[in-house]
């Protein structure tokens, strides 16, 4: 199912590259003998660029009360003459909160980062543009946009009822966060929690396992029809993060035809731009080419490698690949494809399901046994 | 002249030929009703099961509203009501609302031949043309957006087309008729709030508010307000109807009066029945407005007792007279809060009920003309003025990024 979905890709990808100058440009110096790295690096991502599968701009963006993207601006790690530099061409943006911002507020805080994007995606119609499925991300860069998804949300900003994830939905958002609920804990997902994992595949809102225990993850693995993600996870074999996947899981995640995009943090990855590279290595060779990807975690106030300190730096990540052996195939794969393939795939499954199933009615109350908050009499 | 008053006599008195009349009316300029609460009523009664409570089968007895009776009142538009409690709070609030718009959704979802869909004027011409009843969505109350213009503009995105400004409680930044004096009207963040509405075109609804909110909503709003279900003061001296002073300024807004015909509201007399059951309710440990089948026994044991004053299809038609001298043929409408209301007036028992309406004013002499404006042209006017302010807005301003804190300190 992998090849088949890059085969449909690579057509638009020569599309997306013939309609760039610097492109063409670029296929010229790739002519006379073995190119460096780096130039290779840059003629791959011209056709495949990166999707990122972890940006902390909406928050950041909260914090500021001035802006402009398109100016640039020192304040963050992300604008779009970096992000063009970078060879960005798609980026998740994550919706998750603060700590404090759990309880009585996360879905109110959830609606105001969506509104924040969508005013933000506006505000830049040269740049950037929302992208809700495959097709959009496809589409925006055959135009010469950045792609913009709306995910994770947190698994609080749902209020623990369905009909506010279908909401959520209808307003763009892409993943959900698989942690610190009543219905998924340490100790995995309860009663109510599968049928969240079964709603989100009805939709197309696809899991993201980063941060979630063992349990969760295993649980999710047997419920969810459609290909799981790690937006944020690592290499727990090199560096034992709590956030990062072990061998058995990642072995997992390649049955399931998910994706794991790993984190360009210094706590995660280790502190140079080899260390990202190693857990590159790592995660290619136990969960598969078709199953690694990229999270550049710019503007998530993480501490970041050396080398890899903004949204321009992927061409030099890209170019150590390069120089470590791997071919173009899994490359493009990383940077692009995976993710392409990701969301296909949810979206499929989640026509198969909607053919099967209405939206869910099930109440945490009635599933988990669990008193219904804020209703009385 | 006007038929005689009161008793349940008064349908049958009413000559056929006019409510032959007003079935052929509304045939072509049907029913564009402001305010129903079928889906508060699908969460109570079935926890959103829309298998056990389905409207494509005859649910009377149990609901006020089905797709059927829909028909048979001439229904061609209809606010669906995304209420919730106010005693949901915060995010909770917000939360139920984006659940009710889910069931709303699901509705159109399962009805597609029946239910179309609407978030403009121009959908609701298309609906009318189609035969289908254009679906729109109202919220009611400030609460369901937690003091956030981003919540506002989430609804909006969501197909809410009008936020009643408060229920029965007041908010931070606004007044309810039927709470104690707050803020005085609107707070500045309350101001700011109808600004914001007006800039992404969602109709300021002023039913259920005090009437200083209304006058402070007047003042600021730029687009035509709503009253989504609410008749006249000076008919019925009660607080969720509409004053005079009010009434007079929607020819200057633009704006429509959609009359009411819950009897509570509607006739003193059951003004006064009511709150002795609403006392009789809370001694009994329940919300007021509680519709669960215990409540309602507690109500009926109540009324067994205590006979309850009938509203008829005349006494609507009183207020709708008013209405029509006050504020003139071109802002009033009808809001009838099925399946919001534990009773009906006589002759308007359920969303069948329509034509009776029309058939006494028609007998009362009003032209087919005034009521085309009355069912259909009047609503549909207001929302397609509500898209050409907002148009005009969106292009000067950005989404107003004003908090609660900083506005009103």
């Amino acid at each position: 199912m992998a090849d088949l979905h890059d085969d449909e890709d690579i057509p638009l990808g020569n599309g997306g590259a013939s309609a760039r100058a610097e492109g063409e440009e670029e296929a010229e110096e790739l002519r006379p003998g073995a190119p460096e790295p780096e130039e290779r690096a840059r003629a791959l991502l011209t056709e495949h660029p990166v999707a990122d599968g972890h940006s902390g701009l909406p928050w950041a963006l909260s914090r500021l009360t001035w802006y402009d993207l398109e100016l640039g601006d020192t304040a963050l790690q992300t604008d779009l003459p970096r992000l063009r530099e970078g060879a960005v061409g798609a980026m998740f943006w994550s919706l998750r909160l603060p700590q404090a911002y759990e309880g009585n507020r996360a879905v109110s805080a959830t609606l105001a980062l969506i509104d924040l994007a969508e005013t933000v995606v506006r505000a830049h119609p040269e740049g950037l543009r929302l992208a809700h499925t495959a097709s959009h991300t496809a589409d925006a860069r055959a135009h010469g946009r950045i792609a913009c998804m709306l995910g994770p949300a947190a698994a609080t900003a749902i209020d623990d009822c369905l009909g506010t994830l279908r909401a959520l939905h209808k307003l763009g958002v892409r993943s959900l966060a698989m942690s610190g609920t009543r219905w998924v804990g340490e100790q995995g997902l309860s009663r109510f929690g599968e049928e969240v994992v079964r709603e989100m595949n009805r939709l197309g809102v696809l899991a993201d396992l980063s941060g979630s225990s063992a349990a969760t993850v295993k649980h999710v693995l047997t419920v969810s029809k459609a290909p799981v993600i790690f937006s944020r996870s690592a290499a727990h074999a090199l560096t034992p993060h709590p956030d990062n996947v072990p061998d058995e899981l990642l072995a997992a995640l390649r049955d399931n035809n998910g994706l794991c995009l790993v984190p360009c943090t210094a706590a995660q990855t280790g502190p140079a731009l080899r260390d990202v590279a190693d857990h590159l290595d790592h995660v290619r060779r136990v969960a598969g080419p078709e199953c690694v990807g990229i999270s550049g975690m710019y503007d998530t106030e993480s501490a970041l490698p050396d080398g890899l300190h903004d949204t321009s730096r992927y061409p030099q990540l890209i170019a150590e690949l390069l120089d470590r052996g791997w071919s173009d195939a899994d490359v493009s794969r990383l940077t692009w494809g995976n993710v392409q393939r990701v969301l296909r795939d949810a979206d499929f499954a989640a026509r198969a399901a909607q053919l099967r199933r209405l939206p869910s009615t099930a109440t945490l109350e009635r599933l988990d046994g669990v008193r219904e908050v804020g209703l009385v009499g | 002249m006007r038929s005689p008053r009161g008793g349940a006599g008064d349908n049958a008195r009413m000559p056929t030929h006019h409510l032959e009349d007003a079935r052929a009316l509304l045939a072509e300029y049907p029913i564009a009703d402001g305010h129903n609460d079928l889906p508060w009523a699908l969460r109570e009664k079935a926890r959103y099961d829309i298998d056990r409570l389905d409207i494509a089968a005859d649910q009377t007895g149990r609901l006020h509203t089905d797709l059927a009776r829909l028909r048979a009142g001439g229904v061609g538009a209809q606010f669906w009501s995304v209420y919730v409690r106010t005693d949901l709070t915060g995010d909770s609030a917000v939360s139920a609302t984006l659940e009710q718009i889910d069931c709303v959704r699901q509705l159109l979802d399962r009805h597609p031949a029946e239910l179309r869909r609407a978030l403009t004027a121009a959908d609701m011409e298309a609906a009318r043309g189609e035969g289908r009843i254009a679906s729109l969505m109202g919220a009611e109350g400030g609460h369901s957006i937690n003091n956030s213009l981003a919540t506002l503009r989430a609804l909006h995105t969501l197909g809410v087309r009008y936020m009643t400004l408060t229920h029965n409680d007041n908010i931070a930044w606004a007044d309810s008729a039927t709470d104690e004096p707050g803020v005085g009207g609107l707070s500045p963040f309350g101001h700011e709030v109808v600004r914001e509405m007006n800039r992404i075109g969602m109709l300021v609804d002023l039913s259920h508010v005090a009437a200083t909110t209304m006058r402070a909503a007047l003042d600021t709003s730029t687009a035509p307000v709503v009253f989504s279900h609410s008749s006249s003061r000076a008919v019925c001296d009660h607080p969720r109807n509409i004053p005079d002073d009010v009434l007079e300024r929607l020819p200057g807004n633009g704006g429509v009066a959609m009359a009411t015909f819950v009897p509570k509201f509607v006739l003193q007399a059951a003004v006064d029945w009511t709150a002795a059951a609403d006392d009789n309710m809370r001694a009994h440990g329940f919300h007021h407005l509680d519709t669960t089948p215990e409540a309602m026994k507690v109500h009926e044991a109540f009324e067994a007792t205590n006979p309850r004053p009938v509203a008829t299809t005349s006494t609507v038609a009183d207020h709708l007279d008013h209405m029509r001298e006050a504020a003139g043929v071109d802002h009033i409408g009808i809001g009838g809060d099925y399946d919001g209301t534990a009773f009906t007036p006589d002759g308007l028992d359920d969303v069948a009920g329509y034509p009776n309406l029309i058939a006494e004013l028609l007998s009362r002499g009003w032209s087919k003309a005034d009521l085309a404006k009355l069912t259909w042209q009047n609503a549909v006017r207001v929302l397609g003025a509500a898209e050409d302010v907002a148009r005009d807005l969106g292009a000067r301003r950005g989404p107003s990024v004003a908090t609660l804190d900083q506005l009103d300190g």
